[in-house]
């Protein structure tokens, strides 16, 4: 179950996140690799730690109307809205093919209400071939049940007591930034029985077209994502993963190796490779390689000793210091 | 069109190669004429297709471009794709600094090209810059033997780029180049529409229309076109970001007729090819059928 470096040489990147064991710590961010088979011939989805699929709703969603991208320096908004095939054809016609091409496949799934999660989970919770589900409480572009929605640490701790019962493959909570305090929400994703936490989605943002006086988006808001990210993603991640003890998932402008081993070293289990795959296809096999590369250099062999050299209690998330005076 | 989408189930299957630089010429007017060789193995796209081009790292933007092909020949074995286009944002801008041995990655052939073998006699409708796949339809159309006639619209006489190109296209078949410019400083003036008008009533029907250009030219000549039950095929542009399909970044809104079609063959649930509501431009277009849009809603 280790991977073979270029040169023969090992390095185990095994990862466990609740009662799944991934071969390495990278996965496909939700929505930027479709159902996996759209990428299969041009990667090899056994190679992966794990694809995330696009995230199904109870019924098929149609998405929002055009435009739904705008590029912006170093990242891309995007408001595609849930496109998405529904439960009905993604359990009869996405799982089998993901099954068959070999990938470790984690479900993400998405809903307006708590009972929209639980009959979805009810429906796939024991589908053989599924090993995690990625609750995505964090989506920025949807009238509800979005980001906005499940912002609230209350909500997400009773939504996930009730989703828990209904599978014992890995359950993990997707997060949104755009949030007073991730590390709030985490702790109670955590009480409430999640395996773990994606920190994070995109951030909200805007676009304007100032020759034609309009929005870029027809929404006007989206998700942004891409290396824009990144340092907000880290910082986040980092909070997070100090603020609980289950793993957390590291996603937000990772476009190489190194950029997984950053998130790894403040604290992340395993990271999504999303945007980049936009770019590149492969990108994320290409992660798992580099990643590779970098460790064997430094003699590292196993990710577990490279995960959280970085990590502390960020002072942002700290417990205020009492008592200190400022001065203006 | 859909149902022959769902007999071929899955696009032939692209691929992501390191294409370099053969030529960068200036092609007038502002505009560039770029050639990149690809690797052996790389499907020669078929007009109307496109390609994704990513600039390598470090580049002043993130996403591939997608482009239009503008020709494909062979040269000693390899493959040169072909590009028309006008370095007007930043993407494009980059792409025309690169110079002969540069390395921009390719990936593709990407969408559904133009159904070249559609019978009737080809019009090929140009306006300004979406001249580029028309240049390499006129090219299909010769291998296929068929004698096409060639409408070409811009601002001004200047902006009819790759005129002569078009030109030398059209000969060896023996067909006819129409030009109109908005100043009337070379060919009818006024619009490719007003051409259209003129012209279209002369050609010997039946008639089948490619075009591309800006949406509202092509609106108008779908419009046109339809009015009078003539198909007519429009390349149409979008912002993407992946190109294949993945991201549904392109919805192009469906008219009733395709969305029922869609709705008996598909069901309600989104495919590679988009949904019941919208078709991906990256992977049922670029090319579209003039009535499978709903034109109202296009932008």
């Amino acid at each position: 179950m280790t991977t073979p470096g270029k040169n023969g040489r090992r390095v185990d990147l095994r990862v466990r996140i609740g009662p799944m064991t991934l071969r390495n710590p990278i996965l496909t961010a939700s929505g930027t690799f479709g159902y996996g088979d759209e990428y299969a011939h041009v990667v090899d989805l056994s190679e992966l730690g794990g694809v995330i699929t696009k995230t199904v709703t109870l019924e098929p969603r149609a998405g929002n109307a055009p435009a739904r991208i705008a590029e912006t320096p170093s990242g891309m908004l995007n408001s595609i809205g849930l496109e998405n095939v529904g439960l009905a054809r993604f359990r009869s016609e996405k799982v089998p093919r993901l099954r068959a091409l070999g990938a470790t496949i984690v479900a993400s799934i998405g809903g307006e209400t708590p009972g929209e999660l639980t009959r979805l989970l009810g429906a796939l919770g024991a589908e053989p071939g599924i090993a995690g589900f990625e609750i995505n409480f964090s989506c920025p572009n949807v009238a509800r049940g979005g980001a906005r929605y499940w912002a609230v640490a209350r909500r997400l701790e009773r939504t996930l007591r009730l989703l828990r019962p209904l599978t014992k493959a890995a359950l993990i909570a997707k997060l949104s930034p755009d949030v007073t305090s991730v590390a709030d929400l985490a702790i109670a994703c955590e009480q409430g029985g999640a395996d773990a936490v994606t920190a994070v989605n995109t951030f909200v943002g805007m676009a304007v077209d100032l020759g034609h006086v309009r929005h870029k988006l027809n929404r006007a808001t989206g998700g942004l994502s891409g290396p824009a990210i990144k340092p907000l993603a880290l910082a986040r991640c980092a909070e997070a993963a100090a603020a609980i003890k289950i793993p957390v998932i590291g996603s937000g402008g990772i476009m190489n190796g190194r950029d997984a081993l950053e998130f790894i070293a403040v604290g992340a289990a395993a990271v999504q490779v999303g945007t980049a795959s936009f770019m590149r296809p492969a990108a994320a096999a290409e992660v798992v390689e580099e990643m590779n590369a970098f460790l064997e250099q430094r003699g590292i062999r196993r990710l577990g000793d490279w995960r959280g050299v970085l990590a502390s209690t960020p002072e942002a998330c700290a417990p205020a210091p009492k008592r200190r005076k400022v001065h203006a | 069109m859909i149902v022959a989408l769902e007999a071929a189930s899955r696009p032939a299957p692209w691929t992501q190669v390191r294409g370099r630089v053969a030529l960068q010429r200036d092609y007038g007017a502002g505009h560039l004429w770029l050639d990149l060789e690809v690797p052996r193995g790389f499907r020669d796209p078929v007009p109307g297709q496109f390609v994704q081009l990513l600039l390598v790292a470090p580049a002043p933007v993130l996403l591939p471009r997608p482009m239009s092909v503008a020709s494909v020949r062979t040269v000693g074995g390899r493959s040169v794709l072909g590009f028309l286009y006008g370095p007007v944002g930043a993407g494009t801008l980059a792409l025309s600094q690169l110079t002969r041995g540069d390395t921009v990655d390719v990936l593709g052939p990407l969408g559904r090209g133009f159904p070249l073998e559609a019978p009737g006699t080809p019009v090929l409708v140009a306006g300004g810059r979406g001249v580029a796949p028309l240049l390499f339809a006129a090219d299909g159309l010769r291998r296929l033997g068929r004698r096409s006639e060639f409408l070409f619209g811009a601002r001004s006489r200047a902006q009819l780029v790759g005129l002569d190109d078009a030109r030398r296209r059209l000969e060896r078949m023996g067909g006819r180049l129409h030009l109109a410019t908005d100043d009337g400083s070379r060919g009818l003036e006024g619009t490719v529409l007003d051409l259209l008008d003129k012209v279209g009533p002369r050609l010997a029907p039946p008639l089948v229309i490619h075009a591309c250009g800006p949406h509202g030219m092509l609106k108008a000549v779908a419009e046109w076109a339809m009015a009078r039950s003539i198909p007519a095929f429009l390349a149409m542009e979008s912002q993407m970001a992946c190109g294949t399909g993945v991201c549904r970044g392109c919805p192009m809104p469906r008219s009733e007729k395709a969305r029922a079609l869609y709705v008996r063959t598909r069901g309600d649930a989104p495919s590679l090819f988009g949904n019941a509501e919208y078709a991906m431009c990256c992977t049922e277009g670029p090319v579209f059928e003039a009535r499978d849009l709903d034109w109202e809603r296009v932008e």
